[in-house]
């Protein structure tokens, strides 16, 4: 071995030093990065028996990755139906206050609290059937209950209109992320064919495909040639070799009936329900799940909620002629009759007390207790006017605790009484809120432990980079020293000779 | 939490300590400390909502009844008072009668004794509570009984009439005196005593409706809860104080008037057990009001407590919970600021 050799080594030395320095001040720099992956330095004995640089790895765990954007997708779903059932939940709140004026007990917002206290303000008409002031607070209890039954269902209509909005921004952050991984994933491909370091574009990718998570449900595969696809959860192609197109129409406004139109890719239905491969998590899945679903469901329930009372509150014929019901207290603009329970869309949004029976619409609010709010005088019930006749009030007050049949698609069965019926749609909500934030903090604590695991597989220590730093330091000045030695050498050997 | 125990990042190491979960749950006791119910009540019932929403639901008919209960109330004592004093009355008209004797004391007294009672029977049967007549059944808008002595009366004319029919005369006239007691006997037991009743009683005398009125005093116990001025209480009274006002000061023989006081004197009795008889009703309705609301009242408070089960929070463990909270979260940041200062970065000299 020739002292050159030595000369050739301390110089592969240094080149071997700086390609690490390099590698731990990268690893230094991105401490704090989200997504990081550590970076390795691999050396090689070269043939002068030196140390080279031979590559760089990128310290990733694809099983680890895979768990936490499959966790993103899950609470990202979930977050978004319980946002959507909190705002829906916020007009059924049951938070007891007592009335500052009755000093009686008010049970919140709810259409169900609103019809417990209709049915006291009847009982309390019937029991001074004399008092028009308690008549005209029975008539107040019902304007507040349609009220209530109508802002229940703007709710639902905002909500979809919401959720809707939602759908257009997070479809097209789909697209413009799918378009920023077409980049990477071209440099990733590029890189792996000419050797280059492909680290930083593969960060950039798994970064992606997180950020993709909270929009979308998705799976990956990896090809030979370093190249990513990816899927929906539901298995349709989001990208492969170039990103694929997600469309969505956003439909700007909702009212009972309308349906909003699919999330497409290529042309594929991935939501609503003419789709075949249905996407199950991630932000758009839940958005599409509060729109087509949740929403249009608690919808039914109200319009069904009004249907019942329209016909709870009917008039019937006190003549013989046995002519059909007409609506009584509660009526719909221009209704002739009363609806049938399949025939209940859009009721919620149109229940109103009859004008007639309404004092500050120039009504007349005793009607409720002699009858003929429908202005027909075969349907007065009062016939004589005598002013404590209380078999009416009797009648209404218990066909608002009797069984009524109702349509089976709300989902709370098809026979019910009234009050319990609208006790069990704000049961179904609130379970359903429930159950939504439940697993949604249950998919976040999955959220936690899975970055940690990640973080602790693929990220920075800091100490353990200074170590290292330590330890190139001090290669670093012993091969200077080598450095200095093999050069005395050279010059005694020139001097020598 | 997941950890690799041979290596940890620093990002991790930096995060671990951050609370956030710890630090909502905090937020939520305190609310939940100073309300005393749950901050999210909804989101802690869930499916349970509606059971809640029907035992508040019960609570407030409840209520309700108790209040409605309380004018029913307030009617029925009406109602007693005036049955009392209508029975009073009838008391004294009929020792004021025995102590009348005919030809010693004049018509015109016993004319009197039936003007006042009929006058008193009046009033009483008109008794309002609040802007109801307490004796006009369903029909509580209008005053029961029709005053006879008002001008234009029905039912003072309707007599008159009935009188002039049977005797061809008129009370006062000349000719009246000649009435026999057993003439006088049959006229009061037959035409005169069809005006007291049926059709005749409803268009001269009575307003009311024979409904009485009726309330739901607890869930599914619906009573009547009046008696209208159509019952024989009060048919009785009136047809006995009006014969002794109408004929009493009338140019009958004094065999014809003692006839007459005889007659109004039985009458009398028979309309005075009738009153007692409907106050023994009333007082049975009274009765069966006060049972309901004690019943209603422990009802109430068993559902109250069940409703508070469902709404309120545990006070002493929410105070430890946030005794407990505040700790964890002290302890985090102190440790935060100690994990800062375990740095390579500190230790290496500076060169």
């Amino acid at each position: 071995m020739s002292l050159s050799t030595a000369f050739n080594i301390i110089s592969s030395s240094f080149a071997a030093n700086a390609a690490q320095t390099a590698v731990v001040s990268n690893n230094i720099a991105n401490v704090n990065t989200p997504g990081y992956s550590r970076e390795v330095a691999n050396l090689v004995v070269n043939p002068y028996g030196g140390a080279d640089a031979a590559s760089v790895t990128r310290i990733a765990n694809a099983a680890l990755a895979e768990q936490v954007s499959t966790s993103t997708a899950q609470a990202a779903a979930q977050q978004a139906i319980a946002n959507g059932l909190a705002t829906l939940a916020a007009t059924v709140d049951d938070s007891s206050t007592t009335s500052s004026t009755s000093g009686a007990d008010q049970n919140g917002a709810s259409p169900s609290a609103m019809l417990s206290n209709l049915q006291s303000a009847l009982t309390t008409y019937e029991g001074s059937p004399t008092s028009t002031s308690a008549a005209d607070a029975a008539v107040t209890a019902a304007k507040t209950l349609a009220q209530s039954l109508n802002a229940g269902d703007a709710a639902v209509n905002h909500l979809r209109e919401q959720a809707d909005q939602d759908m257009a921004l997070s479809v097209s952050t789909i697209n413009s992320l799918l378009a920023q991984f077409q980049t990477a994933n071209d440099a990733v491909i590029g890189g792996l064919a000419s050797g280059a370091n492909v680290a930083t574009a593969e960060d950039t990718r798994d970064s992606l495909i997180t950020q993709l998570a909270q929009q979308i449900g998705v799976t990956t595969t990896t090809a030979a040639n370093g190249s990513m696809s990816i899927y929906t959860d539901s298995g349709v192609t989001l990208f492969q070799d170039t990103a694929r197109t997600v469309a969505f129409t956003p439909t700007s406004s909702y009212v009972d009936g309308v349906t909003g139109s699919p999330v497409t890719v290529d042309g594929v239905p991935i939501t609503g329900s003419s789709s075949l491969m249905p996407i199950q998590s991630g932000a758009l899945a839940g958005y599409a799940t509060l729109r087509d679903t949740l929403a249009p469901q608690y919808q039914a329930q109200l319009d069904q909620i009004a249907g019942g009372l329209i016909n709870a509150f009917a008039e019937g014929d006190q003549t013989a002629s046995s002519q059909p019901l007409l609506p009584g207290l509660f009526t719909t603009k221009g209704a002739t009759s009363v609806p049938s329970t399949s025939d209940a869309a859009g009721l919620a949004a149109a229940i109103e007390v009859n004008p007639s029976v309404d004092p500050s619409q120039g009504g007349n609010a005793t009607l409720l207790r002699d009858g003929g709010i429908s202005g027909n005088p075969n349907y007065v019930y009062n016939t004589t006017g005598d002013t404590s006749y209380t078999a009416r009030l009797q009648q209404l007050v218990s066909a608002i605790g009797s069984t009524q049949s109702f349509d089976a698609s709300a989902g709370l069965g098809t026979s019910a009484r009234l009050t319990d019926y609208a006790n069990a749609s704000v049961s179904w909500l609130q379970g359903e809120n429930q159950q939504t934030s439940d697993a949604s903090d249950y998919q976040n604590a999955l959220i936690t432990q899975a970055t940690s695991a990640l973080s602790n597989a693929t990220g920075v220590n800091l100490d353990s980079e200074m170590t290292n730093m330590l330890n190139l330091e001090n290669t670093y000045a012993s091969t200077a020293k080598l450095l200095t030695a093999v050069n005395d050498m050279f010059s005694a050997l020139l001097q020598a000779a | 939490m997941t950890m690799n125990p041979t290596f940890l990042s620093t990002q991790y190491l930096a995060n671990s300590l951050v609370l956030p979960v710890q630090q909502a749950q905090l937020t939520t006791a305190i609310t939940e400390e100073s309300t005393g119910q749950y901050a999210d009540l909804g989101l802690q019932l869930g499916d349970q909502s509606g059971y809640e929403l029907s035992l508040k639901e019960q609570v407030q008919q409840l209520q309700a009844l108790t209040t409605g209960n309380s004018v029913v109330a307030t009617n029925l004592s009406t109602a007693q008072d005036a049955l009392t004093s209508m029975s009073t009355s009838a008391q004294t008209t009929v020792q004021d009668l025995a102590t009348w004797t005919a030809g010693a004391d004049s018509g015109a007294q016993l004319q009197t004794i039936g003007q006042t009672a009929l006058q008193e029977l009046t009033s009483s049967a008109n008794a309002t509570s609040g802007d109801a007549y307490v004796f006009g059944g369903i029909n509580s808008g209008a005053a029961p009984l029709n005053d006879y002595f008002s001008t234009g009366s029905k039912a003072s004319s309707a007599v008159e009439t009935a009188f002039e029919t049977a005797f061809g005369c008129s009370p006062t006239s000349a000719a009246a005196a000649n009435i026999t007691a057993s003439q006088m006997q049959s006229f009061l037991s037959g035409p005169f005593a069809d005006l007291f009743s049926g059709s005749n009683w409803t268009s001269d005398w009575s307003t009311a409706s024979s409904t009485n009125t009726s309330a739901e005093i607890a869930p599914g116990q619906t009573v009547t809860t009046s008696t209208n001025t159509n019952s024989p209480a009060f048919q009785s009274l009136a047809e006995a104080y009006t014969m002794v006002a109408a004929f009493g000061g009338s140019s009958l023989s004094t065999s014809a008037q003692q006839a007459v006081a005889s007659a109004a004197t039985s009458l009398v009795s028979q309309g005075q057990s009738a009153v007692t008889q409907t106050q023994a009703a009333l007082g049975a309705t009274q009765s069966q009001v006060t049972d309901a609301n004690s019943a209603m009242s422990s009802q109430l408070t068993l559902i109250q407590t069940q409703v508070g089960n469902l709404d309120n929070v545990d006070q002493t463990a929410t105070a430890a919970k946030i005794t407990a909270l505040t700790n964890q979260i002290q302890v985090a940041y102190e440790l935060t600021a100690r994990l800062q200062q375990l740095n390579l970065a500190q230790y290496l000299p500076v060169s």
